[in-house]
């Protein structure tokens, strides 16, 4: 069985992100029509159009295993693309699809559950020989058990959920005494999250940098890695800001841990598009942190650099098709940065700050690519994340990529909500970025998260003087220079119909 | 406003006590060093409003307005000012002189989402820094931090209940 056309299970950048491949490899798509996001820019990319919208329950259909099935079957789709978040690690979700004749795109059930399960994942990292750091071998039940292993390993210990990701259900321990709230925190973090109280306990590594490889495998056991991307740029254990390659690996740490990467894939006989997740400390040692089973958001550095189309390599190996790329012909070419442009209030701690998109242009000079799902008009509603777009900037090397991206910055006019655009613009002229010497702790050890320019202020204060004076000192008494107040006074009248 | 007093000049003065004077009238042109830079407020369908300044669109937005308090969006940062007369500036050191301390903080949600857990309880005593609640929002899990040392006089939120931006959550007498 050939795949003839896939049924979207997502929403967003990504689903235009996959149609967009479909269409060049003339396959058909189905999206999904939902009632939170009935005219979301995602559906015009389609060939068709499943219309959900009447669907009001709480579970939106991207997590409805028995209804994604049913569209499936009733849209004629032989194949399913998760796409990232939502099914795409849910290994019950891609046996469901197998069960009903319908190809998933991705990894095999088997591979999804196995690297789902971080003790597992682990157990099979240990006997393959992977670096990891010290930690326990099963789950803990108890804090008392939780205290001992962690006199065993040494402070800081780090609590994770078994069946964890994104973040959540981690906290870390630095002393004895913190560890019984802890353990209860991060355990019914994880109950809430992902519906299994299991937590395991591991070293912390201090500050480390985020390395992560990207993997691709076929069904007849061929496995490459496409490099590394570097993503210690995270806030609350979420990235916002991606690069390939990066600058802490030379060629013989990349070899060396490339080869680590492919082996804890064939662990599992991967075949698909995947990521080994580490952590590499100040002497570059390197610890096997998880092995993600999706396509990632951050995916575009890696096909900048490589010239690779993540999406068509994974629709093939779906297929069956043998991966033709071998692993000696993988050139890496330029720098590739990305940066995610959120709905974010950075002043307040990066909050979500969800909203209508007023206005929206994006800079289009050949060094940039966007990868967005959202137009002037589309709405961040708070159903879903909080991603506007992702600007990925490359360059001949870091140096060039990172002053494309300063420049590209400043070419991105979003209006409507407040975005993570001033910390970019922060970033870029960040010195320890610049050096390259930035670790996971980056983001907490700023003092402020946003960059302004010395004028902004003052341009700022002028404009709340001249909206007083329009406001409140009558044009008799005190001479104002009106000189722009003809096209000023539409304006401020729109503004104040919006404010009620 | 007195119609017969003659103002020369404006302050806006920032959240950050930062102060900037512009002489009345206003002009549209702000002096750095020795030149004067034209500043132009504008508005057109493709970018809608903005500060034209020094060759370069900023875009602006105003969050809110209300007596002589101003939020303002520049560049996706905002300000606030409150804009000042020299006879209001005047007055108003004359009453901060004699001005008392906060007494209680109430905390607000800072996003619509959902309580997760709360874990302090009235009469608890809480640290400045220490979590009172988590605030799920947008697949993002947001401890609310006690801005101050104090005791817990109410907590109005309820786990498991969705919160609306500015929803009262809690109030703490301030020790």
């Amino acid at each position: 069985m050939k795949i003839n056309k896939i049924l979207i299970a997502n929403r967003g950048e990504i689903a235009i992100r996959i149609m967009k491949t479909a269409h060049r490899m003339k396959i058909s798509t189905v999206a999904v029509k939902t009632a939170v996001e009935p005219n979301a820019m995602y559906l015009s990319f389609a060939d068709e159009i499943f219309d959900n919208s009447e669907d009001v329950s709480e579970i939106p259909v991207f997590l409805d295993i028995e209804k994604l099935i049913s569209i499936a079957r009733t849209t004629g789709a032989n194949a399913v693309h998760p796409g990232y978040g939502f099914l795409a690690e849910n290994a019950y979700f891609a046996q469901k699809c197998l069960d009903n004749k319908i190809i998933f795109i991705g990894p095999s059930p088997d591979a999804i559950y196995k690297m789902g399960n971080k003790t597992i994942a682990r157990r099979l990292a240990s006997k393959n020989g992977i670096p990891m750091a010290m930690g326990s071998n099963d789950n803990i039940t108890n804090e008392e058990e939780a205290v001992e292993i962690a006199e065993k390993i040494g402070y800081p210990v780090i609590i994770k959920a078994a069946s964890g990701g994104g973040g959540r259900g981690m906290r870390i321990v630095r002393k004895a005494e913190e560890m019984e709230k802890m353990f209860i925190i991060a355990s019914k973090e994880a109950e809430k999250a992902f519906n299994d109280p299991s937590v395991f306990i591991e070293k912390y590594i201090e500050n480390p940098k985020h390395i992560e490889f990207q993997i691709l495998g076929d069904t007849r056991g061929n496995i490459i890695h496409l490099g590394e991307r570097e993503c210690s740029i995270q806030r609350k254990h979420q990235k916002l800001f991606e690069e390939a390659p990066s600058c802490a690996l030379d060629n013989n740490l990349r070899k060396t841990m490339g080869k680590m990467a492919v082996q804890i894939a064939k662990a599992v006989s991967y075949c698909s598009a995947g990521t080994v997740e580490f952590l590499l400390d100040s002497d570059k040692n390197f610890y096997f942190m998880e092995m993600n089973t999706r396509i990632q958001v951050e995916h575009p550095v890696t096909e900048v650099i490589t010239g690779i189309d993540l999406i068509e390599q994974q629709i093939r190996i779906a297929n069956g098709e043998e991966l033709k790329i071998k692993q000696e012909k993988v050139k890496i070419k330029g720098w590739a940065i990305e940066c995610r442009i959120n709905a974010e209030d950075v002043q307040a701690g990066f909050a979500p700050d969800p909203g209508k998109i007023e206005k929206l242009s994006m800079p289009s000079d050949k060094y940039v690519r966007i990868d967005t799902g959202i137009q002037a008009g589309s709405s961040i509603v708070s159903s879903y994340d909080s991603m506007i777009a992702k600007l990925i900037v490359s360059g001949r090397d870091r140096k060039e990529a990172v002053r494309n991206c300063k420049m590209a910055l400043d070419k991105v006019w979003i209006k409507g909500t407040k975005t993570t655009l001033p910390f970019f613009r922060l970033l870029v002229r960040n010195q320890k970025f610049q050096d390259g010497t930035f670790t996971t702790s980056f983001i907490e050890e700023l003092d402020k998260f946003y960059f302004n320019s010395e004028y902004e202020e003052m341009l700022a204060a002028w404009l709340a003087t001249k909206l007083f004076i329009e406001e409140n000192l009558q044009e008799k008494s005190i001479n104002v220079d009106f000189e722009n107040s003809r096209e000023m006074s539409p304006w401020l009248m729109n503004k104040r119909i919006n404010q009620f | 406003m007195n119609n017969r007093l003659r103002i020369n000049k404006l302050y806006a003065l920032s959240s950050e006590k930062r102060k900037f004077s512009f002489p009345l009238p206003l002009k549209n042109k702000i002096r750095i060093g020795k030149r004067d830079y034209v500043v132009q407020l504008k508005a057109d369908e493709k970018y809608g409003t903005y500060i034209l300044w020094k060759n370069r669109k900023y875009p602006v937005e105003i969050v809110r307005s209300r007596q002589n308090k101003y939020e303002i969006l520049f560049n996706d940062i905002s300000y606030t000012f409150t804009v000042e007369t020299p006879f209001s500036m005047q007055r108003m050191k004359v009453l901060s002189s004699g001005k008392g301390k906060i007494e209680k903080e109430s905390l607000r949600a800072p996003m619509p989402g959902k309580i997760i857990d709360v874990m302090v309880r009235e009469g608890s005593n809480v640290l400045r820094g220490e979590p009172l609640m988590v605030l799920e929002a947008m697949k993002m899990q947001n401890e609310i931090q006690s801005p101050v040392n104090g005791q817990i006089v109410r907590v109005y939120a309820k786990p498991n209940s969705n919160v609306m931006k500015d929803d009262l959550l809690i109030e703490i007498k301030v020790e």
